[in-house]
């Protein structure tokens, strides 16, 4: 469900006072007062937005039948398309609603100032907090959409009365817009040394079920929700997720565990709450939630309300995983380096069950993730890259660019225009003497 | 860095676009060879190889090499997201063996390496020209299955391009059509019956599917056969439909075929279907779908040999056992309880003041008891207010409650009765006698209108209700003649009787009739007629609105003229066009609302996109006071669009725009329109606009969401349309005429207690019941103009409804037709079309055992094995015969 189904923590309304407000405003006769279904935001689903929504279309394999149901809709959208441009050519709305909007202006008064709606009493009247001071209650002007208003949201107010006089309707959190890629990062799949298998795999659980739901549905399976990606630190986890953001059509949303946990009560679970509408909103959609284990790791007894509070993030997040309502078009893409700390709940099968593990690249991986960091480096003739490729030590990905990187620096200090094999044997031994803690390479050897 | 081909980046397609960057190719060559497995460089080796062998000088070699390459790529398998590594690596060889063709003589080898090619083709292949098909066509023609689905589904692809290419060349299509044969044959044995139909469909040659279908298919392709007919545009769906009926009657899945017979309107195949199905009890069955549909149908002894048979069967048609089936449905649900319109309000859920409400317009309030009454206990034979005294023998109190109803009040009063004891027409027709010899006009009419209430789905080899009705017809009171017209127009509904035909036309063109028994005469013969596209009624309906004054033009009953004349054509799209050309000559008073209720009676349930178009158009003028003909158009939106569920949401939402942008005259018809769409199926967001409506400034578009609340709930006693009701009885309560609408709808919502359903739409959604839906279009028709006809004296109008009502009910029996009770499950309709093997029909379903009732969008299906239903769809009566092959667990 979106975000009208539990009652969320900031969320003042006294239980059950939507259907006492029901009963009580038909009491007073006044046949010009519209039905207020005060005390509850309508779901998204209703009113126009309902209509904004398009039927389903069965079946899903690409058929005729299909060809003819959608051209079907998109007829109707052309008629629709056609009539209201009609109706806006003959009447045109602009000058009217210029008109009404300057009236509206008038009544609302200037400064406005921003509150807090407390609760609603009827259909007219409310109370309400601003940010400094106490509560008032307060009449509510007749042109506020008092169908969008509900107790806990940001309301303007008349600077002197403290009347309402409009409503502040972020839709989304301004958090979650920003987690939206907008611009394609630019890791592709070339630029992914190996990982064949996981490239693969994540394809088939991804993407293949956005692009291609009719293979599952002629299988007989419900695709995969999600997958998790683990593996050490620095073998292209991150990368991968960045390739698949890069080719996909569908939206991309990317997270880090960390920007979930918020500092206030409730907002972290919210946020989750917030993230998962926006990608149904915008679906297909796929969201991305790195380094997981910042809110996904085992419960145990929380001594602190922050721990606690950590654990109702993850909580939600299991339920959105969960989906009440069938989240088809969004896929999920966890990411972690220490998959044994997560709790078992948020691996499940239904959850995410599947888990992609990324080992550290093999000899023939190494090599291809050499040529890559080093396709755009000048190399001199000397340089025998086989050597590192063969190796024994254990690298990453990640050390491996930052080897490239470094004897591109080496080579920079020195001014030369070429990097030189001698340029990476340092470059090499530097890395792996930080990695290792201090200890040069080849000391105990 | 372009692409690694070696990664597995994109699909097939994207592949075959991807150029790969001509500059310094050497390079690239050697890279990927450097990434390869062993295994795959030892495989891309080998294929090299072969191709060179290929083209070598010794045709043996050759054969050779041909042969092993076949071998690697049929061997191929590949994952979805790949390409076959064989076709990945013969593809930069893919122009040299081209070419190498070209040169080749004549020869088996030339052929098989046609194979090849159109297998390369696949995925080398330029955008447009079909070389898969070109190669194929050149080939040996061997076993199309053996290269892949892939392959076929692409080759059909190009096989359609070709054919729209040729047709319009007008070249020959033999060897496409023998192709046409192998992809067809391939894919109906590989559970692909879609991607059959939709080659046979763009090549225009579905009657091929005829020889293809078997007995594991047949079901699956007809299914998407008439789906698809839905939404094909003008003769193809006819043709689509007769494949399915060919194919249906080929399997002896006669119900099926019975179906499409009805759906196509084509007698002929129904007599053909009776005559080739030689078992009684499914020709019982088809009685039943008959019945169910509403359409008269005489049996001869062609189609039932046996005399006894006969009379047996045609009683299942003229519906004599359902008031009797209805009844043991109201036993078994346990509701046999007649309810007074009291405990349908109820008021005591209301705090304090609604008790006031009694106060205002007393007569209104019992005119709207009436009414609630006779919708409450409709058929069940007995209620609290006009059967009661007549059983206890007191006398004088069912008068009493009669007599609480004012003039015409009275009329509507009496004829409740009819509507009360609908379809039992021996102890309906005893009962309502007694008011034939009352001395009140209105009672009279009431009682004849009852008549015909009674009667009304039911056929009677004695004709009680011509009989008894006919004698009035020329009477000299208006109310009386009404009453008997209208009665007999809804007790032979569909039926085309040519004796009431002769009986009522002279009505139409009698100069000193009244304008008021006029207009439900058309109606009446609309009703009879509906859907006949009866020249001589046309005839006499046009020339009655001719011979009106301007004046009566300007009368709110003047509606019924041009609807009535719209009934005959019902559903019969181009066949009304002679009418329509005729009526463009009319008063222009009248001609653009006979212009519309015409077109939107032709093309209803066809769903028709143009004709939509069309009435938005007219629905987009913003017109000058005193034309009313926009009402009708947006009425006709959803008579049209009402067809299919995506059209119905669909025009659910245009209607939101009309809303927005209409002057009043259009969003008075938008609730009306809403109601017809989402009749008896109270969908959430329509409820919601309704509710929001039913407090609207202007009274009667808040009088028509009231009513339209009561048209979508209409049967189902849903509990948030009842509240919404109910507050709104209290809302209203100071306004006699709101109030009295709300009254109404309750009286809907609780209809037959919650037993009927008004949906004119039956089996599974595919057949439209042309007289429900007369009734149902009559009545907003009405409604456009309400105060004027149901507030005013024509409240009577509202019993047209009974023409839509149905029990909403499973109903088993046996093969005697005795109600036979075994468990059913009943859950959400599943769209089950072009998937393949046997999924779920049904979600959330739940147990019950029959009889059951079946909500919108429900579906049943029998959950024990011992019986075999006789008819595939589980709805109204179906006939359950033992499964010889049932053993009880043990
Ligand atoms: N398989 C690989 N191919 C190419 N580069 C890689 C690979 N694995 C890691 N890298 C390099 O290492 C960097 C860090 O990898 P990242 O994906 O952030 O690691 P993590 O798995 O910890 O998320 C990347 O930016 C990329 O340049
Ligand atoms: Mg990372």
């Amino acid at each position: 469900m979106g975000q009208g189904a539990s009652g969320g923590l900031n969320r003042q309304g006294l239980p059950g006072d939507r259907k006492n407000d029901g009963d009580k405003k038909e009491k007073k006769f006044e046949p010009a007062a519209p039905p207020a279904r005060v005390g509850r935001k309508q779901r998204k689903q209703k009113g126009p937005e309902a209509a904004a929504r398009l039927p389903t279309v069965t079946p899903l394999s690409k058929c005729k039948l299909r060809l003819l149901k959608l051209e079907r809709i998109k007829d109707y959208l052309l008629m629709e398309e056609e009539f209201v441009s009609n109706q806006e050519r003959l009447k045109p709305q602009e000058e009217k609603t210029e008109e009404d909007r300057s009236k509206v202006d008038d009544l609302r008064g200037s400064p406005m100032s921003v509150g807090n709606l407390e609760e609603l009493i009827d259909e007219n009247h409310a109370i309400v907090s601003s940010s400094v001071g106490p509560e008032y209650y307060v009449g509510i002007l007749s042109f506020v959409d008092k169908d969008q208003l509900e107790p806990g949201c940001a309301i303007l107010m008349h600077n002197k009365v403290l009347s309402v006089v409009g409503l502040l309707q972020d839709e989304v959190d301004p958090m979650v817009s920003v987690m939206k890629v907008e611009k394609a990062p630019l890791e592709s799949y070339a630029d992914i040394g190996g990982l064949d298998a996981q490239i693969q795999e994540i394809k088939e659980a991804v993407e293949l079920p956005l692009t291609h739901p009719e293979l599952y549905e002629d299988i007989g399976i419900k695709p995969p929700k999600g997958v998790i990606l683990y593996g050490e630190p620095g073998t292209g986890k991150t990368l991968l997720a960045k390739a698949v953001a890069n080719s996909t059509s569908a939206t991309f949303l990317r997270v880090v565990g960390s920007e979930l946990i918020q500092k206030y009560l409730g907002d972290g679970p919210k946020l989750v709450r917030e993230l998962f509408r926006v990608a149904d909103d915008l679906s297909p959609s796929i969201v991305f939630i790195d380094e997981i284990d910042a809110v996904g790791t085992k419960r145990y007894d929380a001594h602190s309300g922050g721990e606690r509070e950590i654990q109702r993030t993850m909580l939600e997040l299991l339920n959105q995983l969960d989906g009440f309502d069938s989240r088809g078009d969004v896929k999920v893409i966890l990411a972690t380096n220490r998959i044994e700390s997560l709790d078992p709940a948020l691996l499940r099968p239904g959850r995410i069950d599947r888990k992609i593990e990324f080992p550290l690249p093999d000899i023939k991986t190494r090599r291809r993730i050499f040529q890559i960091h080093t396709s755009r480096m000048t190399l001199a003739d000397d340089v025998n890259l086989e050597e590192f490729v063969m190796t024994k030590d254990e690298f990453s990905g990640a050390d491996i660019k930052a080897i490239c990187t470094e004897a591109g620096l080496l080579a920079l200090r020195e001014r030369r225009m070429k990097v030189t094999h001698v340029d990476f044997k340092k470059a090499k031994e530097k890395v792996m003497f930080k990695k290792k803690e201090g200890v040069p390479e080849g000391l105990y050897m | 860095m372009a692409p690694d081909p070696n990664s597995t980046s994109s699909g097939p397609r994207e592949e075959a676009s991807v150029k790969v960057p001509s500059k310094d190719p050497k390079k690239k060559d050697e890279k990927k060879d450097e990434d390869l497995s062993d295994e795959d460089l030892a495989l891309k080796q080998q294929l090299e190889l072969y191709v060179e062998r290929v083209q070598d000088s010794d045709p043996g070699l050759q054969k050779m090499a041909l042969e092993s390459m076949r071998q690697e790529i049929r061997t191929a398998t590949s994952s979805m997201t790949s390409v076959p590594k064989p076709l990945k690596f013969l593809r930069p060889h893919y122009g040299a063996l081209k070419s190498f063709y070209e040169t080749m003589g004549d020869s088996d080898l030339k052929k098989y390496l046609a194979d090849i090619l159109s297998v390369l083709a696949l995925t080398m292949s330029a955008e447009g020209e079909l070389e898969s098909l070109k190669y194929r066509l050149l080939g040996s023609e061997g076993d199309i299955g053996s290269w892949g689905h892939e392959y076929v589904r692409n080759l059909a692809g190009e096989i359609s391009q070709e054919y729209a290419k040729r047709q319009s060349e007008e070249a020959p299509i033999d060897d496409l059509m023998e192709l046409v044969q192998q992809i067809v044959a391939f894919h109906m044995k590989h559970n692909a019956e879609p991607e059959a139909v939709d080659l046979l469909m763009e090549v225009e040659d579905l009657d091929l599917l005829v020889e293809h279908v078997d007995k594991t298919n047949h079901k699956r392709t007809c299914l998407y056969l008439t789906s698809s007919a839905r939404y094909l545009p003008g003769p193809d769906d006819i043709l689509v439909l007769d494949i399915a009926y060919v194919i249906y009657l080929k399997f002896e899945e006669y119900p099926n075929a019975l179906q499409i017979a009805v759906f196509l309107d084509n007698m002929q195949y129904v007599k053909q279907i009776f005559t080739s199905c030689d078992d009684l009890l499914q020709k019982k069955q088809f009685c039943y779908i008959l019945a169910r549909h509403g359409v008269a149908f005489e049996l001869d002894d062609e189609m039932v040999v046996d005399n006894d048979e006969r009379e047996a069967l045609q009683d299942i048609i003229n519906n004599s056992k359902l008031s009797e089936g209805y009844l043991t449905l109201a036993r078994d649900i346990e509701v046999m309880e007649p309810k007074s319109p009291e405990d349908i309000y109820k008021a005591h859920l209301l705090d304090g003041r609604a008790s006031a409400g009694a106060s205002v317009d007393s007569a209104r309030q019992n005119l709207a008891a009436t009414f609630v009454n006779a919708f409450v206990n409709a058929g069940f034979g007995q209620d609290k207010l006009m059967t009661v005294a007549s059983e206890a023998s007191s006398g004088g109190s069912s008068g009493n409650w009669l007599f609480k109803n004012k003039e015409h009040g009275k009329a509507s009063a009496a004829a409740s009765l009819g509507m009360i004891l609908l379809w039992d027409v021996d102890s309906g027709l005893a009962q309502i006698d007694k008011y034939f010899h009352s001395n009140d006009n209105h009672v009279i009419a009431g009682a004849l209108l009852g008549v015909g209430i009674v009667n009304c789905g039911i056929k009677n080899d004695c004709d009680p209700a011509l009989a008894l009705l006919a004698d009035y017809i020329g009477k000299e009171d208006p109310s009386i003649r009404i009453g008997a017209i209208l009665g007999l127009g809804l007790a032979y509904a569909g039926c085309q009787n040519d004796q009431i035909r002769c009986k009522l036309t002279p009505i139409l063109n009698d100069a000193k009739a009244p304008l008021d028994v006029i207009a439900f005469t058309a109606i009446s013969l609309g009703f009879v007629y509906v859907g006949s596209c009866n020249e001589e009624i046309a005839q006499a309906i046009i020339f009655a609105l001719m011979d009106r004054s301007d004046s009566e033009l300007g009368e709110p009953l003047t509606r019924l003229l041009p609807l009535g004349l719209g009934l005959l054509y019902l559903g019969k799209q181009e066949s009304v066009e002679a009418t329509a050309e005729v009526s463009k000559t009319f008063n222009e008073k009248i001609r653009k609302y006979c212009d519309m209720t015409l077109l939107s009676c032709a093309y209803a349930g066809t769903g028709n996109v143009l004709k939509v178009q069309h009435l938005l158009g007219q629905c987009a003028q913003h017109l000058e006071k005193g034309e009313t003909h926009q009402g009708p158009a947006v009425l006709g939106i959803a008579m049209v669009a009402m067809a299919e569920e995506l059209g119905l949401e669909m025009a659910i939402r245009s209607l939101e725009h009309l809303l927005q942008y209409g002057e009043q005259n259009i969003r008075r018809a938008v609730p009306l329109a809403l109601g017809l769409l989402c009749i008896s199926n109270p969908k959430v967001n329509v409820m919601d606009t309704l509710s929001r409506l039913s407090h609207d400034t202007d009274t009667e578009v808040a009088m028509a969401a009231v009513i339209s609340l009561g048209l979508i709930g209409a049967g189902t006693n849903n509990a948030r349309i009842a509240g919404m009701l109910r507050n709104l009885s209290s809302y209203y309560y100071k306004e006699a005429s709101l109030l009295f609408c709300v009254r109404i709808a309750q009286g809907l919502v609780h209809l037959g207690k919650g037993l009927l359903t008004l949906a004119p739409y039956h089996s599974d959604r595919f057949l439209l019941s042309p007289s429900a839906l007369a009734g149902i279009v009559t009545l907003l028709h009405a409604c456009l103009d309400m105060k004027a006809i149901i507030l005013g004296k024509y409240h009577y109008v509202l019993y047209v409804l009974v023409l839509a009502m149905q029990p909403r009910m499973l109903m088993t029996v046996d093969e005697d037709l005795k109600p036979l009770s075994v468990p059913v499950r009943v859950g959400q309709a599943v769209d089950v079309v072009g998937q393949a093997g046997r999924p779920k029909t049904i979600t959330g379903f739940q147990t019950h055992s029959t009889p059951v009732l079946l909500a919108a969008g429900d579906r049943a299906e029998l959950a024990t094995e011992k019986y075999i239903p006789v008819s595939p769809i589980l709805e109204g009566f179906v006939i359950l015969k033992e499964n010889p092959d049932y053993r009880e667990d043990h």
